[in-house]
């Protein structure tokens, strides 16, 4: 679904540090979410924390960075990291080409599913939410 | 309003002194990476002698072309008919924006006057340390601050560790990263630093940035300053620091406080104390091959900033098989620890963030 400009997936859990989640199997993949790969600017930078670092919602994890800006990943679910994407290591250019394919950035082992009920998948929630973001962050 | 690239007779002879040997190419860490020839000095000197013979009219590309350059200095220290290509450079990116061709950099003057620093962190940054009078004064900026906040908290630590009177103060942007880039210095935040330093009553500056170092030994803007000013690399050389690591150490000499401000003997001779085994890699001192970061680039090509660091990176791994790197420099440790891959497992520290931590070590075992 597009909103307010920005593609957002429909089937994918959203946070408000501006990631998204999906269930694959036995782990959530997250990554980063289209307003903010376009806010960030071109990305040259993602800290990779070793496997099995333990994680907590909401919590950051590591950093992020394009030329100037730098900014904090946040975990979309408790649990323990269960892989990085190494492509990112050589091109973290891949978040701002394909933020919800090839651009993934973490996989987590989860503690507890129920967690994602925390998490934005009405188009309707995630609007009104974004627009507020727009207001106070502004638009690229 | 300047209408063309200006050409004083420094810069015509600089221009004209390039015999087009290449040599530059050799050590340029863009032409490294790009193989380019308008990314090295070389190219460079030929497009502006074209420009200067009015035969190459003043585009867009002319000016992307100027930002493409760490302004290292290794062409100059490299060059046989004696240029100095980096300055030209600068100079000529001064007037690309006076001519009508701004560049990215001309937002970051907004930011860094609006917020006092080049990230347009709202936030100051506040260390818990004292601000007030001292012997000393220290100055960290803004890549420090905001980017390496880690490394700054220990050489703090190890400054109080070792009984220094100092005192911080609320720091702006030293802002000579715009000379650089096209622009001027913030004349307004260079004045309120030197108030601030001023109120210390201190006799030395200490700053463990060497491009701040630079701009407060050398800009205009500082000649009232009225302090000493020290890199903190000149200020601890002196000091018996009472602990070694028995690790294979190495040493990244950064271009602001090496080519530039030729201090290379005072970051060995702390390390010597505290690193018996000491090795340096093959391109060292004046020679030292560029992180990447210097001259507006990790701004303007930051892709190309990390792949020249993690080149630089690899070339040190390989060469001295050490499993400590050090620099004090900012800028190059965060290059750095954004370039190095995971399979790298060399630890990259500043040397006084790399001596706080000995200090802890030996002060757990000692609980312990």
């Amino acid at each position: 679904m597009n909103i307010e400009g920005y593609e957002f997936p429909e089937g994918l859990y959203y946070d408000k540090n501006h990631f998204w989640g999906r269930v694959e199997g036995e782990v959530v993949v997250m990554g980063m979410t289209d307003y903010a790969q376009k806010m960030a600017g071109s990305i040259v930078y993602v800290g990779l924390p070793p496997e099995g670092k333990k994680l907590v919602q909401g919590k950051n994890f590591t950093k992020i960075e394009s030329g100037k800006w730098l900014g904090k990943v946040f975990a979309v679910v408790s649990g323990e990291l269960a892989a990085v994407n190494e492509e990112l290591e050589k091109k973290a250019k891949l978040i701002n080409e394909e933020c919800y394919g090839k651009g993934w950035m973490f996989k987590i082992k989860p503690e507890n599913l129920d967690e994602l009920k925390n998490l934005m998948t009405d188009p309707e929630t995630i609007r009104k939410w974004l627009k507020a973001e727009i207001a106070e962050h502004g638009n690229k | 309003m300047t209408t063309q690239l200006q050409f004083d007779e420094k810069r015509r002879k600089a221009i004209t002194q390039c015999s087009r040997c290449g040599f530059c190419r050799a050590v340029c860490p863009i032409f490294d990476l790009t193989k380019r020839p308008i990314t090295n000095a070389r190219g460079k000197m030929i497009l502006l002698k074209e420009v200067m013979e009015g035969k190459l009219p003043v585009t867009e590309g002319v000016a992307q072309a100027l930002l493409r350059c760490t302004t290292c200095m290794n062409c100059t220290v490299n060059c046989p008919s004696g240029a100095d290509p980096q300055e030209v450079i600068k100079a000529a990116r001064k007037d690309m924006v006076a001519m009508g061709f701004s560049n990215l950099f001309e937002k970051m003057g907004e930011v860094v006057e609006k917020y006092g620093n080049i990230y347009g962190e709202q936030e100051r940054h506040d260390w818990g340390h004292k601000k007030g009078s001292a012997r000393y004064a220290l100055f960290v900026g803004c890549v420090g601050t905001y980017r390496e906040e880690e490394s700054v908290e220990e050489s703090i630590r190890l400054l109080d560790l070792l009984k220094v009177d100092f005192t911080m103060i609320d720091e702006v942007c030293c802002s000579g990263v715009m000379e650089d880039v096209g622009y001027k210095i913030k004349g307004e935040l260079a004045r309120q630093n030197v108030r601030e330093f001023q109120k210390t009553g201190a006799k030395t500056l200490i700053t463990t940035c060497p491009y701040c170092y630079r701009v407060f030994k050398e800009h205009p803007s500082y000649k009232e300053l009225g302090l000493e000013v020290k890199h903190i690399t000149q200020f601890l050389k002196d000091l018996d620091f009472g602990l070694t690591t028995d690790k294979k150490v190495t040493y990244h000499d950064p271009c602001d406080l090496g080519r530039h401000a030729g201090i290379y003997d005072e970051p060995r001779e702390i390390i010597r104390k505290i690193a018996p085994n000491f090795v340096e890699p093959r391109r060292t001192r004046e020679n030292a091959m560029c992180c990447g970061s210097g001259g507006g680039l990790r701004g303007s090509y930051p892709e190309d900033s990390i792949e020249i660091s993690r080149n630089r990176l690899s070339q040190i791994i390989e060469e001295t098989g050490a499993e400590i790197l050090l620099t004090e420099c900012p800028s190059c440790l965060h290059n750095f620890k954004n370039a190095r891959l995971r399979k790298q497992k060399i630890e990259i520290y500043n040397i006084t963030e790399f001596i706080g931590q000995l200090y802890q070590e030996r002060n757990k075992k000692e609980v312990a």
